[in-house]
């Protein structure tokens, strides 16, 4: 029954080659979109987790905190101590103090902006370098008179490198103001109101010893489908730091980007049912055809003893073989082409247009998502020969033998 | 002695929109095994109707039909078609084989479906080729044979998986006259020396000198059956 059904198929070459096509065409697209939505999905993620780690420790309550000394964590090197001792030794952690206030250029022109103060691991510091800074330098963990400011801030302010801008913010105490020397600029997620110090100079501007956050970088956890393994973490940071602090995943932070990975999936799933109901089609029309131009046959088959149940099984047989060929043609070149750009492409208009975005996307697609693939292909062979399988079944032998197209 | 096939009174009325047409009036009649018989009429005369009924292809508005003295006329269509599968061999008018298959593998196909395995099926259907001369072309498909090849194959097929008997409708109704008396003599053959079964439709007047019994049938009843001295086979 396999042999037939597969000869079957191949009786009209042509017809049966471009169905198969249409098929593989569908799969190859689903598993670029697939791979290209997995790239965009891990670009993000490395993004927000290069700019914010896994997981941050913050005041309780920070997010409605008035005042800005609530926004707090005063015993910082306590806390760092004790994180270090709780997490695995491979732990990265990054300090940032974070205020607003006012960056006035040479020129007079001034824009409210964030502040950030942050001290990090030297292999993090050449990342972030590497990633965000455009010319120039990153202030020095020491470094108290330098600041690099974000490249649109920086255009916007008329500022150049070796220029003094002043920063006026309120601290713990009142009022603070400072003077710095630009040495860098960075392209970042927000960099049209956004400047980088070190955290000591921070701290003596806004609030000595404190800092805003604590960054936690996990190491092992380096796309999104390690994210399952973060719940546990925060679960016992939680239970060590008690009600003092709030601890929040890095999807719990950016909870906007978290909502948009989260409906990457389901709208790549949704393009992928319209992708296969269109292919449907096609085999469906093609078996069809098929079914017609047989049916004397189909009546020969039956009259000496194939059963109702068997026709309309070759039928499926069929389009199964059908789909089967063009998914696994498809998969082919797909898998192939996803190979080569998982090595990485290069695509400037995501970071022109997603600012902070990286330029380079490697494609990536799961095992999951394969399987899946695979199951609409099977699920569309099914229902592309339910119609068709159904007319063969309800032949009648003699009619069917008597039957010219 | 119980007949192999039996029909009684069989009637077949087709009915399209209000219009009533009767092809069976009342046909009876009863096969025995070994037989070698044909039904001859002249076209329209209920022939092919008769031989569908008895087949179980097709069901009678009254009457009754028995294989081995069960009543198989009521049964349903899977346990019809499981019937067919296991109890009669067919050969049809338009040669029928399935043009995806090789000769030994049309040859096989009955035998395939009744579940045998490749082996035995492979050396069934060779067997059934050589006898009927066959087996030099087991490995062409239909459209590499000529007709009466192709009906020969046929009737290999129909051999193949060793039926109670073998009914075929109008077997020779597209072959030339060479062809159509090898294939009558191949399949007369068959009946004397493997005492396989047939009862055939025809209505070519040369195929009945073969045939030890003749059921003329004329609008849709049985009106004469005889028993006739058959002609030998000579060139088979």
């Amino acid at each position: 029954m396999y042999k037939l059904a597969w000869r079957n198929i191949w009786r009209k070459r042509g017809r049966s080659f471009f169905t198969s096509l249409a098929m593989a065409l569908v799969v190859m697209f689903t598993m670029l979109q697939s791979g290209i939505m997995g790239a965009v999905k891990n670009a993000l993620f490395t993004t927000l987790v290069n700019t914010g780690g896994h997981i941050q420790i913050h005041p309780v309550d920070y997010r409605e905190a008035r005042d800005f000394a609530d926004t707090l964590i005063r015993d910082a090197a306590q806390l760092s101590n004790s994180l270090v001792t709780a997490l695995p030794a491979d732990t990265n952690f990054v300090e940032v103090l974070q205020t607003g206030g006012l960056l006035e250029g040479s020129e007079g022109r001034s824009r409210g902006i964030a502040l950030i103060g942050i001290k990090q691991p030297e292999h993090l510091r050449e990342t972030f370098l590497n990633d965000y800074v455009v010319e120039g330098e990153l202030p020095e963990d020491k470094d108290v008179e330098s600041i690099a400011l974000g490249s649109k801030l920086a255009k916007s302010l008329k500022i150049n490198l070796g220029d003094t801008v002043y920063m006026y913010t309120s601290n713990t105490e009142g009022y603070g103001a400072a003077a710095y020397t630009v040495i860098g600029f960075l392209d970042i997620a927000g960099s049209q109101a956004m400047a980088y110090t070190s955290l000591l100079a921070v701290q003596e501007l806004a609030a000595p010893d404190a800092v805003s956050r604590v960054e936690i970088h996990l190491s092992d956890f380096n796309k999104i489908s390690d994210d399952a393994k973060l719940p546990p973490v925060k679960a016992d940071l939680i239970k060590m730091l008690g009600d003092a602090y709030s601890v929040e995943t890095w999807g719990e932070v950016n909870p906007g980007l978290k909502g948009y990975l989260d409906i990457i999936g389901p709208v790549s799933l949704v393009f992928l049912a319209i992708f296969f109901i269109l292919a449907g089609l096609v085999v469906m029309n093609t078996i069809y055809l098929s079914i017609i131009e047989r049916v004397r046959e189909f009546g020969v088959m039956m009259a000496l003893g194939l059963g109702r149940s068997k026709v309309m099984l070759m039928v499926f047989y069929e389009s199964l073989f059908l789909c089967s060929v063009g998914a696994l043609l498809g998969a082919l070149i797909g898998g192939l082409i996803l190979w080569q750009t998982a090595k990485g492409i290069k695509i400037a208009a995501f970071s022109t247009f997603f600012e902070g975005f990286p330029d380079t996307l490697y494609t990536s697609i799961s095992v999951e998502r394969v399987i899946t693939i695979m199951i609409f292909v099977f699920v569309t062979g099914v229902l592309a020969a339910l119609w068709p399988a159904r007319t063969a079944g309800k032949l009648e032998p003699i009619e069917a033998m008597r039957f010219t197209a | 002695m119980t007949a192999l096939l039996e029909a009684k009174n069989l009637e077949k009325i087709y009915t399209i929109g209000n219009v009533e047409t009767p092809a069976l009036r009342g046909a009876s009649l009863s096969v025995q095994k070994g037989e070698f018989t044909a039904i001859a009429g002249p076209s329209g005369s209920g022939k092919s109707t008769l031989l569908h009924i008895l087949a179980g292809l097709d069901k009678p508005t009254r009457g009754e039909v028995y294989l081995e003295g069960q009543r198989v006329d009521g049964k349903s269509v899977s346990d019809l078609a499981k019937m067919r599968l296991s109890q009669f061999g067919f050969v049809f008018q338009a040669y029928n084989l399935i043009p995806v298959l090789t000769a030994l593998e049309n040859a096989a196909f009955v035998l395939e479906l009744q579940g045998v395995s490749r082996l035995e099926r492979e050396a069934k259907a060779l067997e059934a080729l050589k006898i009927l001369g066959m087996a030099d072309y087991k490995d062409r498909r239909p459209n590499q044979l000529s007709g009466g090849q192709q009906q020969r194959v046929a009737v290999a097929r129909a051999l193949a998986a060793d039926p109670k008997i073998i009914l075929a409708d109008e077997p020779t109704a597209n072959l030339d006259k060479n062809t159509s008396l090898s294939l009558i003599e191949y399949m007369k053959k068959l009946n004397e020396d493997h005492g396989v079964t047939f009862l055939f439709s025809t209505h070519d007047p040369r195929l009945l000198e073969y045939v030890k019994r003749i059921i003329f049938v004329e609008d849709g009843r049985v009106v004469k059956d005889e028993l006739v001295k058959a002609k030998a086979v000579e060139s088979v």
